[in-house]
């Protein structure tokens, strides 16, 4: 109850003209900077992060939080329309999003979806937070390597559901994404690999233009074999907020997986070191352990759903350690905490206790950004989903400028476009043989935190397995592991033994 | 007329560089001022340690109009863990470019740099050294040692110790510790994060038994009770709240320090007025009580001005050492 006041107190100072001016501004920004493909919410706040600096705190950190917020709406936009993930949370919305905009014709619905469970997922991840904060962040705290280790096996057993049909193609394509996650830095010793001489590849391949190339270059790539295809004129829906609108039936299919995934998200984005692209891909793995009307992958609102909310909880999630501990969940929070220090604030387990003015305003802020936020991106969905009448030939040089710019403007230089051209090349490579890349992508962002994880295990128990059976939450994640390893195995052999019984 | 109009006009244009050309002859070579956008590198992400660094530096040197009213750009290169970013200073050839280029550099990039590439510190124009960052090592709440007698007393029992820090300068301390302990590496094992935040996590979680990281970060976990410094690895013991932690020496072995230093350089190829006057601006800079309070004092740094000179003696030696200690230096 005592929270539920502070909040209360967060909201009078979140609603002032100047705040509430300056959220409406960070939300705007966050959605075209979502948008933008390269340009996710790290560079998107340490873009602007610069100009704070004369703001006072407070005003600072509602403007950052509302963009870092409105981000993770903008960026299932060009996922859904396009296939190209405006960041990288959005790489699970586009399995899902694109079929059901273009092979559905249900643009404006798969957008309405995006933007719903987005608010529902953020709604659940701030809630949880205003609630459970310091706890939350506790609980976090309590995930060391080897509990780590424990659930990303766990989350990487999930890329069994993703394969698809041909398994070995699945498995190859996991490989080869941990392969290529290995490049760069080792992350403990500090020492290089795979980079075979080349100051570029000492950094590794950077994700953004990797999931660039691989999901929106290879589009482009295969667009241009269907370039005088005609475009149906005629979307059978109407480009207005009616014609968007979703169904009833809709509406319940959406519900379970986007609360379902709320809770998970918020979860993910407390972890250390894990923030919403993990939470989006373990909100849609965990969709394929439940029911969905229409098979994921073909344009499902379930598969939209999941991950969607599953990111923005994260987001959420993410600012439980920050605030109450002064740990960043994520790159982007990393930045904040340095906009902290720049503005004369402490970061630290004192910030609630020192600056509960700031801390809840924060707070009360994520809530206002959140509805601010889902107004506007309902708002726009008519004028967005025109861009799928644009005729094929004009879209193709568009979008490659699109995926140019955004790849540059990871790190400034034409290395991440080289990055982007070749692994577009893969993809459309890979797509034309009949291989699906979401299990490459996951490995790529799973493996170099299990790797490390595993790692600092292992260092710190000197090569022995029981560390993972030492405490009870490793021991726990561990067995469930085996069970879902195990389970296929076990009904395998019993089916086995009752159809011998049976012959005999 | 119109002729004559236009002979005017170029006679008027020829005459300019001239006069300009004479001009600067009459005020002499240290009469470098900036003409035009100022480039500045730093190859660390946005929000870290060199970031906040430099925008510490940036902040002072514009209000204080340090650079004749010229912008500062910084530009982030961060690709091959900052050695791109690095090499392409190194490279950039002699003319105004390199006059207006400046590169924010630390101990910590000269470490990993020395190791992992053929770049080296004669390849940059030292311009100015800053500021000292040292170390410290903390136990966390649920720690098994309260003190680092209880450490070295159970290393020589045999009881194997795991330490939490982030990278590049705290590595480099992990192993000056462990030299002068005279313990292995199995047994007084390093754990590598990402940035100190990560390591601090996992000590709050208690994961590992023992935390190195340099005052600034640690501050205020120490100030919350969180975590408590048992030693530090300095010459002399920390002020403040950091006090209380001895130093080597006075547990009876030699001090282990590896100072992580801040500093600003250029390119190799920078004309001498340009380094005399950056490493005079920074002087004055250093002076200033926006550094002394607003930068040094509220990171827990040591304050310590080098110009160029001095500071390329020291870097060069530095680098001579650590390329030494890491079995590199031929």
């Amino acid at each position: 109850m005592e929270n539920l006041t502070m909040l209360l107190g967060g909201f009078s100072v979140v609603l002032t003209m100047q705040n509430i001016l300056v959220t409406l501004l960070g939300a705007v920004l966050g959605l075209i900077v979502g948008a933008m493909p390269g340009i996710g919410s790290l560079a998107g706040v340490a873009l602007l992060l610069p100009l704070t600096y004369k703001f006072n705190p407070t005003t600072a950190i509602i403007m950052l939080g509302s963009l870092y917020y409105a981000n993770m709406y903008g960026g299932a936009f060009s996922a859904i329309l396009l296939n190209i993930p405006g960041d990288s949370p959005a790489v699970m919305t586009a399995l899902d999003g694109y079929p059901m905009a273009t092979k559905r014709n249900r643009p404006g619905q798969a957008l309405f979806t995006s933007n719903m469970s987005s608010f529902i997922g953020g709604l659940i991840g701030m809630f949880i937070l205003t609630f459970t904060g310091p706890a939350l962040a506790n609980l976090g705290l309590k995930f060391g390597p080897a509990e780590m280790t424990a659930l990303l096996l766990v989350a990487m057993t999930s890329i069994g559901w993703l394969v698809g049909e041909n398994p070995i193609k699945g498995v190859l394509l996991t490989l080869v994404g941990i392969l290529i996650a290995s490049m760069g830095m080792d992350t403990l010793t500090g020492s290089p690999r795979f980079d075979f001489g080349n100051m570029y590849l000492l950094g590794g391949i950077p994700f953004t233009p990797f999931v660039i190339g691989t999901v929106g270059f290879s589009q482009v790539l295969k667009l241009m074999g269907e370039r005088n295809k005609k475009v149906e004129a005629n979307l059978s829906q109407k480009l207005t907020i009616r014609g968007s609108m979703l169904t009833l039936h809709d509406i319940k299919r959406l519900l379970p997986p986007a609360i379902r995934s709320g809770f998970l998200g918020t979860f993910v984005g407390v972890l250390p070191g894990a923030g919403a692209t993990t939470g989006s891909f373990m909100g849609y793995a965990m969709q394929k352990a439940f029911k969905s009307e229409e098979e994921l992958g073909s344009g499902a609102i379930e598969g939209i759903a999941a991950c969607e909310a599953a990111n923005n909880a994260a987001a959420a999630g993410s600012f439980a350690p920050l605030l109450a501990l002064g740990i960043p969940g994520s790159g982007t929070g990393a930045v904040l905490l340095g906009g902290l220090m720049m503005w004369g604030l402490n970061p630290g387990p004192l910030l609630f206790t020192n600056q509960p003015e700031f801390c809840w305003g924060l707070i009360a802020s994520l809530f206002l950004a959140n509805l601010l936020t889902l107004v506007i991106a309902l708002g726009i969905i008519p004028f967005l989903i025109k861009i799928l009448t644009v005729p094929i030939k004009i879209l193709i040089p568009c979008i490659t400028v699109i995926c140019i710019v955004g790849s540059y403007s990871t790190s400034n230089s034409m290395y991440g476009v080289l990055v982007m051209f070749f692994s577009g090349l893969f993809g459309y490579i890979l797509d034309k043989n009949g291989y699906s890349t979401a299990p490459m992508l996951l490995a790529f962002v799973l493996a170099p935190l299990l790797e490390s994880n595993m790692r600092k295990s292992f260092i710190s128990s000197h090569g022995s397995l029981d560390i993972f059976f030492r405490k009870p939450i490793s021991a726990f994640l561990i067995l469930v592991l085996f069970a879902i390893i195990l389970t296929p195995v076990i009904k395998f052999v019993i089916r086995k033994v009752r159809s011998s019984t049976k012959s005999v | 007329m119109k002729k004559f109009a236009i002979v005017l006009a170029f006679a008027v244009l020829l005459a300019f560089p001239v006069f300009a050309a004479a001009q600067a002859e009459v005020a002499g070579p240290a009469s470098f001022v900036p003409t035009k956008n100022i480039e500045w590198y730093v190859t660390s992400s946005p929000g870290g340690g060199s970031d906040i660094f430099t925008r510490n530096l940036m902040d002072i040197m514009v209000s204080d109009k340090l650079v004749n009213d010229q912008n500062i750009v910084i530009q982030y290169k961060t690709d091959g863990a900052g050695e791109v970013g690095r090499l392409l200073v190194s490279n950039i050839k002699a003319g105004s470019q390199a006059d207006h280029t400046l590169l924010t550099f630390n101990s910590g990039d000269l470490m990993p740099m020395a190791k992992n590439t053929n770049n080296r510190f004669e390849n940059f124009q030292p311009i100015a050294h800053l500021a000292v960052d040292k170390h410290l090592i903390f136990v966390g709440e649920g720690s098994a040692y309260k003190n680092f007698e209880e450490v070295i007393a159970a290393l020589k029992a045999g009881k194997n110790i795991t330490l939490a820090g982030s990278k590049g300068d705290d590595i480099a301390c992990h192993a000056a510790l462990i030299k002068e302990l005279g313990v292995s590496e199995d047994q007084f094992a390093y754990i590598a994060h990402d940035a100190s935040s990560g390591a601090i996590t996992a000590i709050l979680g208690n994961h590992y038994d023992l935390l190195i990281c340099k005052p600034a970060a640690a501050s205020q976990y120490v100030e919350a009770g969180k975590i408590k410094p048992i030693l530090a690895l300095s010459t002399s013991r920390f002020p403040g709240n950091l006090s209380s932690a001895p130093t080597l020496k006075e547990l009876g072995y030699k001090n282990v320090e590896v100072p992580n230093w801040r500093s600003v350089v250029g390119p190799k190829s920078m004309s001498a007025e340009a380094v005399a006057y950056w490493s005079d601006v920074f002087k004055q800079v250093s002076t200033t009580d926006a550094w002394t309070k607003g930068y040094i004092e509220k990171q827990k740094l040591v304050p310590e001005f080098m110009d160029h000179n001095v500071f390329k003696a020291y870097g060069t030696q530095f680098q001579a050492e650590y390329l030494a200690s890491i079995g590199k230096d031929k």
